[in-house]
């Protein structure tokens, strides 16, 4: 499903991302997880171009692209790769002046076309997916946090990504509100979603994973299944992250 | 004050508040509409257009912001003919008072897409929208909201500003005022009374401001 190979990305002087590799299979879910200033959100925010990778190649369902220097990916084949991938943010990036539904249906009407009936209808069973039914018509300073990010869920799913991409889902949730925002990312994990999560949360990398990957100054320093990664780190950086945040 | 004084404010109210509602106010109604939309335009263009508009929008709005709008208005009217461009006074006001509105319009609507967090493009994005249905269905409405306080302010100020039409020849609510002190020598009674009905206008208007911004401030508070 998806295939990264040799990816590379600086701001600058500042090198991010020092060559890359990495390939999930449809239906697994990977975890990215590592120190802040790692390279792990750059990586996300790469595998739908919100970042625009300087070199490597990246394959995502049916799009598969190669990035150079210096030269520019046509408009479409990033909408395309877009198409592919749905995103939730770490900071929800809710529409504000759009309710619960019509954040829902918006893309669904303008990028999508569908009528607009059947994105409401979509939409429902969405929210209704997500435990919040009953929230259609809130705007999103009416709801909590953990709703919002929920909404956020159900706005990427409506466009019926083949990848869900997940940056820090519940950093900026008050800890109460963590657990429903989890429930939702299980849940799909569940249904057999692909899914690319970053998160600072090991138990739940550890609970949802099938691999997982730790990453440091932009390399992949441990890779692997969540039980060998978490208990038995081969590189010594891992070892000191782990210990770190056993502390 | 004397009984022939309140028979001419008396006489003169009427008159003068028809030529504000028959003149004034539709000549900033026009202006403002057109204003408008040069001036979202103008602030597209600053912001994503090709280098060279960029710069031309750039110049349009240094030239109406650095000079003043009366001037601009005696080169409309009195200057253009010279050069074989004559215009009615009606028209050369509503296209000075629409470059005006464009020019500061455009520096309010840019600032108001300026502020709009980056996150809401990204997640636009990251939805497969192209930037040009971010901007239309994400951003530009959200930058509206944004730009209700000060286009408000602007609206009031055009209505006031109409009064300088009066020096092209158009009679609007001022130009009538003067031509009542030219028969009856009353200029205090008469500017004043003018005056009077320029603050009801206004008082009007910022009420009207006022429940916009609280309707439509419902729902974006974040």
């Amino acid at each position: 499903m998806i295939r990264v190979q040799g990816l590379h990305k600086s701001y600058g002087m500042q090198q991010v991302l020092k060559g890359v590799d990495l390939t999930l299979q449809k239906g697994k879910v990977l975890v990215i997880i590592g120190p802040s200033g790692s390279g792990k959100t750059t990586l996300l925010r790469c595998l739908n171009l919100l970042e625009m990778p300087d070199k490597g190649s990246l394959q995502l369902g049916s799009v598969s692209l190669i990035f150079q220097e210096g030269s520019k990916l046509p408009t479409k084949e990033v909408l395309n790769l877009r198409k592919q991938t749905g995103m939730v943010f770490q900071s929800f990036n809710l529409f504000p002046h759009l309710t619960a539904l019509r954040n829902i249906t918006e893309a669904q009407i303008t990028v999508q076309r569908r009528r607009r009936n059947d994105a409401e209808q979509r939409a429902r069973q969405l929210l209704e997916n997500v435990g919040l039914a009953d929230k259609a018509d809130f705007y999103p300073s009416n709801l909590s946090g953990g709703q919002q990010q929920r909404v956020a869920i159900a706005r990427a799913m409506a466009m019926e990504p083949e990848v869900m991409l997940f940056d820090e889902p519940t950093s900026a949730l008050d800890p109460e509100l963590v657990g429903e925002v989890l429930k939702v990312i299980k849940q799909l994990a569940a249904e057999g979603m692909t899914m690319v999560i970053v998160t600072h949360l090991m138990r739940f990398a550890a609970e949802v994973a099938d691999h997982v990957i730790l990453m440091d100054e932009g390399l992949i320093v441990e890779e692997g299944p969540p039980h060998d990664v978490f208990h038995n780190p081969k590189s010594s950086r891992a070892q000191q992250f782990l210990n770190m945040l056993a502390e | 004050m004397s009984e022939r004084q309140i028979q001419i404010i008396t006489d003169s109210f009427w008159p003068l508040l028809k030529a504000g509602v028959i003149y004034t106010i539709p000549l900033s109604l026009v202006s403002f509409a057109l204003g408008i939309a040069l001036a979202v335009v103008t602030a597209m263009v600053r912001l994503y257009a090709w280098e060279p508009l960029k710069w031309i929008a750039g110049f349009y709005v240094w030239i109406i912001r650095g000079t003043p709008l009366l001037v601009q208005l005696f080169i409309i009217f009195y200057g253009l003919p010279s050069v074989g461009l004559t215009i009615d006074p009606f028209p050369a006001a509503v296209i000075g008072f629409t470059l005006s509105v464009g020019a500061y319009g455009s520096e309010i609507v840019r600032a108001a897409v300026i502020s709009i967090p980056r996150g809401q493009w990204e997640a636009a994005y990251s939805l497969g929208m192209t930037h040009i249905q971010a901007l239309r269905r994400i951003v530009l409405p959200q930058a509206a909201r944004v730009t209700i306080p000060p286009l408000g302010n602007t609206f009031i100020s055009l209505v006031k500003d109409t009064s300088l039409a009066a020096a092209i020849t158009y009679v609007e609510m001022f130009r009538q005022a003067q031509q009542i002190v030219a028969r009856t020598y009353e200029p205090l009674l008469l500017y004043g009374e003018a005056a009077l009905i320029y603050l009801m206008f206004s008082t009007i208007l910022s009420a009207l401001q006022n429940t916009t911004e609280n309707r439509l401030g419902r729902s974006s508070i974040s």
